[in-house]
């Protein structure tokens, strides 16, 4: 191809068909109708419409070599459909895409790797799965382990691995991939922030090499630091292509007020919804960018579409990388009322928020009291807050400590601590807010 | 195949990619299959170093399970029911059609499985799904090695020389692999679909393994009946193979056509049918 597209796609649809494969063909005999079908008319028969579902439809754009480009959108929105379409892995209904360059796609770290066999034997494993060559990967051995931090363990089975050293392991393999073309689905969400940290330089280091890399994120906090143009999916259709920044506006307008991706029932099946949310500083004012160290207000309206009796109001603070980092909970403070319904409205005030700068985004739950049935559970709004140091290298939040300092003398360790401790000085790290977050998002999430 | 296009290692890393649904019928890109050679290597390794791997004797299996198996026939159909063997100690008479049909019957086994061991693969990464029914066939035949010295152990222990005829080991051996890989094109993606292979394979093997001439001899076969009973190809390959290494008789010309012919037909029909399946084995996985 001459030029300097590295993919283009062209009106790229898949269909799915809804239901498990025992109902898709009643017995044997239909499948080898079917089968029988196929083989003689090249084009998918028809299926009847209450059976399938587009999960992507008429998809058509084109990608400049070297261009990063964010693929956002809700869940089921077709993003990993794209992926797995550009990525070979299942074949369009329709259309077509052409793609120049070496392809590699990391759909999820670690597939293929066997747990009887030792990191070395992963490594080799891991790496031709991933469509290197073994010469490449035995010449990059020694970087790939250097990289995973596992030198002493590298002839220990993998099943023996703790799973944080087993995604190390594998992203180390991944990352030795020089692919021109690089499809990434959500995998550096996966493990903690210092990992995804080194994910993210990997993908910057690929970058300055002129990479075109395709981005599947739900974390809109990395889509905006790598990619200039996004592309968001809504219900199979680009709905936007272009700047990030009006790509991502766009999309967080859909998700304020969506179901959470965990939530199992259907919205509509809610007992209790939030029809708004809004956030303000001190003067009443409404912001999305607060300062650390500023309270910030939080404002929902709500519809009980039948009563609601001891209603327990949840709202979490979510960092852009998914860790709950506070939860704030009227039961909890206190706060309840025995029965509601009809609309309402409920306010609460943060106090001095001590989070580090990054991106949070709010998520409302509505539960009954103690924790009990879930009424509801919604994304909110979402707010930055802004300090000039304090980052994710800091932790969650930052508090000062308070300090005492001599030098010259020989110290007694056992000596009672001579300064006297301000109030704030005693929250423990995470103290007030790790509880509820622990119990309420991570239960709720299995 | 295609030697001159692939030794260029360019075309691994270049070249442009069309994605499109439904190729023609005959598109099997086999090139892909070349392409992901090492990747075959590699898998084929893996199985063999994950079978044995944590079992106190390891490879030694590989020998005792139909040394057992011979064991046991000897008794039971040698010398309970005194079912004949051309002339042949009993074991030896076994043995030597045992060999081959454990590795088919194991590569089938494996070839119809695969897909649905890997699904993970399947599901998250691209390559050419011909790769694993490929390596299902191709790993046993190790344990085929291993087995093989035993018989020859075996047979100097009762005198046996084979003669000229062992040089038709190979050829026999290749016929048994495309059988099973055959077999494993074809089960291998209703497998996908309806998990009932798994099931059903046991038994599928158990009747297939009592409808070849394993345990007693071809001769006991009614002649007009033959003709029937050499519709199942392992008929030639085992008979074939026994004269190979035992030199008896002489190989049964019309059943070895035959297997052929059946071989070659659901070979192609298979591998047709396997990339028809190969597009929805993500979808349906």
């Amino acid at each position: 191809m001459k030029g300097n597209i590295a993919i283009r796609a062209d009106g790229l649809s898949k269909r799915y068909r809804l239901g498990t494969s025992q109902h898709r063909h009643d017995s044997f005999r239909d499948l080898l109708a079917d089968v029988v079908d196929s083989l003689f008319h090249r084009r998918p028969t028809e299926a009847p419409a209450r059976e399938s579902f587009w999960a992507l439809k008429d998809a058509t754009f084109e990608i400049s070599r070297g261009e990063n480009v964010g693929i956002i959108g809700l869940n089921g929105a077709g993003k990993s459909t794209l992926l797995k379409i550009l990525s070979r892995i299942t074949e369009p209904t329709a259309g077509s895409a052409r793609i120049d360059g070496r392809v590699g796609a990391l759909l999820e770290v670690g597939t293929g790797f066997h747990p009887e066999l030792t990191g070395r034997e992963n490594v080799l494993l891991y790496g031709a799965i991933l469509g290197m060559r073994q010469q490449e990967i035995a010449g990059k051995f020694d970087a790939i382990v250097d990289f995973a931090e596992l030198r002493e363990f590298i002839d220990t089975p993998v099943k023996r691995y703790s799973s944080g050293m087993y995604v190390r392991l594998a992203f180390a393999v991944a990352a030795h991939l020089e692919p021109e073309i690089l499809l990434l689905d959500e995998v550096l969400a996966v493990g903690d922030i210092i990992f995804q940290r080194k994910c993210m330089e990997f993908a910057k280091r690929l970058q300055q090499r002129n990479a075109t890399i395709l981005f599947v994120s739900h974390n809109m906090f990395s889509i905006k630091t790598m990619c200039r143009r996004v592309i968001y999916l809504k219900k199979g259709v680009v709905q936007f292509d272009g700047p990030t920044d009006k790509g991502i506006e766009l999309y967080e307008k859909e998700c304020r007020l969506s179901a959470v991706p965990w939530a199992k029932d259907n919205p509509d099946d809610w007992p209790i919804v939030v029809t708004d949310v809004a956030l303000f500083d001190d003067a009443g004012v409404a912001k999305t960018v607060f300062d650390h160290g500023e309270r910030v207000n939080v404002r929902l309206c709500y519809e009980a579409k039948q009563p609601v009796s001891t209603p327990n109001f949840i709202v979490a603070f979510m960092r852009s990388d998914g860790v709950a980092c506070c939860n704030f909970s009227s039961e909890v403070d206190g706060v309840i009322k025995d029965r509601i319904s009809g609309k309402g409205v409920i306010e609460f005030q943060t106090p001095p928020l001590k989070l580090v700068s990054e991106h949070y985004t709010l998520h409302i739950m509505v539960r009954e009291k103690g924790f009990q049935r879930l009424l509801c559970a919604q994304v909110g709004t979402s707010f930055h807050v802004r300090h000039q140091l304090f980052d994710t290298h800091f932790g969650v939040y930052h508090e000062p400590a308070q300090w005492r300092w001599e030098s010259g003398q020989a110290l007694d360790p056992h000596a009672a601590a001579s300064v006297s401790m301000m109030p704030e000085g005693r929250i423990t790290p995470r103290g007030s807010a790790e509880p509820p977050a622990s119990r309420i998002v991570q239960s709720g999430e299995k | 195949m295609h030697v001159s296009e692939v030794s260029e290692p360019e075309k691994l890393s270049r070249g442009v990619v069309e994605i499109r649904p439904g190729r023609g019928l005959l598109d099997l890109d086999l090139g892909g299959v070349w392409r992901y050679r090492e990747l075959l290597h590699i898998l084929v390794v893996r199985d063999l170093k994950v079978l044995y791997r944590q079992a106190a004797l390891g490879a030694a299996w590989a020998i005792i399970q139909p040394v057992f198996a011979v064991a046991i026939f000897t008794v039971v159909f040698g010398h309970f029911a005194k079912i004949p063997s051309d002339g042949l100690p009993y074991p030896v008479f076994a043995f030597a059609a045992l060999l081959p049909w454990t590795y088919f019957a194991e590569a089938v086994r494996r070839s119809g499985t695969g897909l649905v061991n890997e699904s993970d693969l399947i599901r998250k990464i691209y390559f050419p799904r011909l790769i694993i029914p490929l390596a299902a066939v191709i790993a046993p035949l190790v344990d085929f090695l291993i087995t093989f010295l035993v018989l020859l152990v075996l047979l100097a222990w009762y005198g046996i020389v084979p003669g000229w005829q062992m040089l038709f080991v190979p050829p026999l051996l290749l016929v048994a692999t495309l059988l099973a890989l055959a077999m494993g094109l074809w089960l291998g993606p209703i497998n996908v679909r309806f998990r009932d292979i798994k099931h059903t394979l046991p038994f599928l093997l158990q009747i297939w393994m009592f409808a070849s001439p394993i345990v007693y001899p071809l001769s006991m076969i009614p002649e007009r009946w033959k003709w029937l009973y050499s519709l199942n190809p392992m008929v030639g390959v085992i008979e074939g193979f026994r004269w190979a290494v035992l030199g008896t008789g002489s190989p049964d010309l019309m059943a070895l056509s035959l297997s052929a012919s059946l071989i070659v037909l659901l070979l192609v029909g298979g591998l047709v049918f396997f990339k028809r399946m190969e597009r929805s084995f993500a979808d349906l996985i």
